[in-house]
């Protein structure tokens, strides 16, 4: 039994981590709350069935538009909406509040289109495997292998050049910018990547759960949950964030009741910012440095 | 507010062998200084030395590792900065912090203590009290403005005063909340000539009244202009003291603090 | 006619809960998501003393402002010690654990069957069960509200909650207790929601939590974005504006099948192009500039 929990936690944990991965990262570099993060996160399940139901197309191809449909509306949020409000150095409140108001829009957009019913790509049940004594579905093991491919690729990206610029603008942007760089471009590449993990998670997962307007909300409370959880200070801070949460979240379905999950989370939030707001991976802060 | 009456009986401000390290890292490191009641000391010292963190650790901001600050007998090491505040110690930030959508003199009147109509209920079952009480307190107010040449400014939005006006703004606060001692960080940087005048007008006005005036500053002529006493602090230590012209035009000092 | 008076009713209700939320947001600067979650707490102590106790609205009420404050403090201690960005989340967090605990202890709160059968208010023998009496009721609270927020927003308290938000470091400087009135104003804030609670509850004679959800708290703060906070007019105009809005696209006869989406996504337009152009909203005075 425990083993079959653990497994259904780290694979919904895997995707909770790819998601918030992409909020950690805008936040920590560019201090934004990207509120929003959930309309992208919509608007890539809607685009995947869109495509898929719409038009029958290939479905590689109709994931790709997905992808770059997401990564195209994170860069328009900032163009359109952050950038006007840091040009004003405004409080980062403001930028939540625009943010909010992004998410409004594109939700109800989504849902005036696409109407507020839930929408299902895969009839009837997945197909299964047995691994050791587990039983997995398709769709958990392709989350899984795609959090691996993800997590593989965020290192490497992360002992790049690039990376070490993105860590180095997350610190000090004035600096990256003396050193020739053109900070608006690199938060435009901040936002169209951090989308496009948005976009990741909420492709896999809608596939396999189906979808409605409302999606989104749900995977950035849990971004914002994770990165707390494991450290808003470092960019892995998100994936352990994510991962833990969704083992705990398996192990309270099986002690309590699902209906109690959503408690649960929001308890482990409050718990940690009062008892520890650096998370599990941050040194020790002490607030009354800032 | 009677402005030229003295101030009396100032108890001396004192920190013994006050230390604070981030992560390791001394930012003060076994401080020992009794500041003289009513005169105006100096604290100079390079970027980094540790002379904001004094302050911050004084001023109850940031709590010491190890190490006292008294006041007098009374002792502030664990006090919060509110009531450190109230005890009369005042503090200038080098980002002076004027309450920017308040006007000039709303900055003031608001630091006056122990007003009737702060708590919750005053202002509905004390207000004729309320009412009474605040009419005194803006004419203080407005001598106040007066005493720091910031008269014409009352109705003016802190946040469109110049950064030397909001320095005067800043100091008059300090008075109207009853600060005998003032901790002034940096009070002459990034202040137009004109206004700088004023402000070291300010401060030897005010020393004069009998406060205990502290002040880092990095323009050495206004040290040796104002300052009876000065530290130089350098890497988190005190390294030398003494009377200005002799501090100024010591070996060490020149070293630590103008490299030369 | 009954259409018009419903209107007035609502407009009553938001008004507590803007000028409450104002109190919190606009004078003290605390961006608070955990209204709505005063507003359900309010709502569901008076019901519960009416249905199961047989307690009287109005003693109700008053023992709904009480709850309703002492459990700010379970919510502010924590969270009032946090800045910026992370009081904002631990009041979010808050707002989900109030939510999930209305929704899921059915023993308690019946959860998402909600609870029917709640009686009218009455005084003195007088009923308030027809729209015109209640109209009256919830103006009159409404306009008490917005006398005791200007009172207690004019004076020496009002000027000190300014400086809060102003810059909380600097008002230590001067000698107040930030953590004392920002306490304070929370939990009066709290206090003044849970008379809409009881009010809508009053007049729905029927509540469930999906009224009192984090879209709920959203609203609220979206209201007194596009209004303004900071002073009385902005949340007043920000709360006619939004109450009245949905009946004027009935009016231009747009199908309700799409109404309330295009209703949010003018609502989203408007918040996005002030926070962008006029971050203090039409009327207000303070905003996260």
């Amino acid at each position: 039994m425990l083993p079959q929990l653990l497994a259904n936690g780290l694979c919904a944990g895997a995707l909770y981590a790819i998601v918030a991965l992409g909020f950690g990262i805008i936040y920590r570099s560019t201090g934004v709350f990207h509120f929003a993060h959930g309309a992208i996160y919509t608007i890539a399940a809607y685009l995947t069935y869109l495509m898929l139901v719409a038009t029958n197309i290939w479905w590689p191809v109709a994931v790709a538009v997905a992808l770059l449909g997401a990564a195209f509306s994170g860069v328009l949020a900032e163009l359109l909406v952050y950038r006007p409000i840091q040009k004003r150095r405004a409080s980062p409140l403001a930028a939540l509040i625009g943010s909010f108001g992004i998410y409004l829009f594109a939700v109800n957009l989504i849902a005036l289109i696409a109407g507020n019913e839930t929408k299902v790509l895969r009839p009837g049940v997945d197909i299964t495997f047995e691994v050791g004594s587990v039983i997995l579905t398709r769709f958990q093991l392709l989350g899984f292998a795609t959090f691996v491919v993800t997590l593989v690729a965020f290192f490497l990206f992360k002992k790049s050049r690039l990376g070490r610029l993105l860590t180095a603008f997350s610190d000090n942007p004035a600096l990256v910018e003396v050193l020739g760089w053109n900070a608006s471009v690199i938060r435009i590449a901040i936002f169209a990547a951090g989308s496009l993990l948005a976009g990741i998670s909420a492709i896999i997962s809608v596939m396999d759960i189906g979808m409605d307007p409302h999606v989104g909300m749900s995977a950035l409370l849990i971004s914002a949950v994770a990165v707390v959880v494991g450290g808003v200070k470092l960019f892995e801070g998100a994936i352990v964030g994510g991962v833990v949460l969704g083992i705990v979240q398996s192990l309270v379905v099986w002690q309590f009741s699902v209906r109690w999950m959503d408690v649960f989370t929001f308890s482990i939030l409050v718990l940690f910012l009062v008892l520890r707001p650096q998370g599990l991976l941050g040194k020790k802060v002490r607030l009354e440095e800032v | 507010m009677d402005l030229s009456r003295r101030t009396d009986n100032v108890p001396t401000l004192e920190v013994k062998h006050l230390s604070r390290f981030f992560g390791g890292v001394a930012a003060v490191n076994n401080v020992s200084i009794a500041f003289t009641p009513q005169r105006i000391t100096a604290l100079i010292g390079p970027n980094g030395a540790g002379k904001t963190t004094l302050f911050n650790l004084i001023g109850g901001y940031i709590a010491p590792t190890s190490g006292a600050i008294l006041l007098g007998t009374g002792d502030l090491t664990t006090r919060k900065p509110w009531e450190i505040a109230r005890l009369g110690i005042g503090r200038l930030f080098q980002d002076v912090r004027v309450f920017g959508k308040l006007t000039t003199l709303e900055n003031i009147v608001v630091a006056f203590p122990n007003q009737v109509g702060e708590m919750f209920w005053q202002p509905i079952f004390q207000r004729a009290q309320m009412m009474k009480m605040e009419r005194p307190n803006i004419e203080r107010a407005q001598a106040l403005l007066e005493f720091v040449t910031l008269a014409d400014k009352a109705n003016t939005v802190a946040e469109n005063l110049s950064f030397g006006q909001q320095k005067l703004l800043a100091i008059a606060r300090l008075l109207a909340m009853d600060a005998k001692i003032l901790l002034l960080d940096e009070p002459a940087s990034g202040v137009h000539p004109a206004v700088l005048d004023s402000v070291m007008d300010l401060m030897s006005r005010l020393v004069d009244q009998g406060k205990t005036i502290i002040f880092i500053e990095h323009n050495i002529s206004v040290v040796l202009e104002l300052a009876h006493w000065v530290y130089v602090l350098d890497d988190s230590e005190v390294v030398a003291f003494g009377l200005p012209d002799e501090v100024i035009h010591d070996r060490v000092t020149r070293e630590a603090y103008l490299g030369v | 006619m009954n259409y018009l008076l419903h209107i007035l009713v609502m407009i009553g209700i938001y008004l507590i809960l803007t000028q409450s939320l104002n109190l919190v947001m606009g004078y003290t600067g605390l961006l608070s998501v955990c209204h709505a979650a005063f507003y359900g707490i309010g709502a569901y102590a008076s019901t519960l003393l009416m249905t199961s106790w047989g307690v009287n609205f109005f003693v109700a009420l008053i023992a709904s402002i009480v709850i309703s404050m002492l459990l700010s403090f379970v919510v502010s201690i924590p969270t009032l010690r946090l800045r910026g960005d992370y009081f904002v989340l631990g009041t979010l967090g808050f707002q989900a654990i109030i939510f999930g605990i209305m929704y899921n202890w059915i023993s308690f709160t019946r959860g998402p069957y909600g609870i029917p059968g709640i009686p009218s208010p009455s005084l003195f023998g007088f009923v308030f069960d027809s729209p015109s009496s209640y109209v009256s009721l919830t103006t009159a609270f409404a306009l008490l509200t917005v006398g005791f927020v200007y009172l207690i927003t004019s004076s020496q308290f009002g000027r000190v909650l300014k400086t809060i938000r102003e810059d909380e470091i600097a008002s230590q400087a001067i000698g107040k207790d930030p953590l004392f009135f920002k306490t304070t104003s929370f939990a009066l804030g709290a206090g003044v929601a849970a008379i809409a609670g009881s009010l809508y509850a009053g007049y729905m004679r029927y509540i469930d939590p999906t009224s009192f959800t984090i879209a709920e708290s959203l609203f609220l703060i979206t209201i007194l974005a596009i209004g303004g906070s900071g002073n009385i007019k902005g949340p007043i105009v920000g709360t006619v504006i939004l109450v009245v809005l949905p009946e004027v696209l009935r009016f231009l006869q747009i199908p309700d099948t799409v109404a309330p989406n295009i209703r949010m996504m003018l609502y989203a337009l408007a918040l996005i192009l002030l926070v962008i152009y006029r971050p203090r909203g039409l009327a207000g005075e303070y905003g996260f500039e």
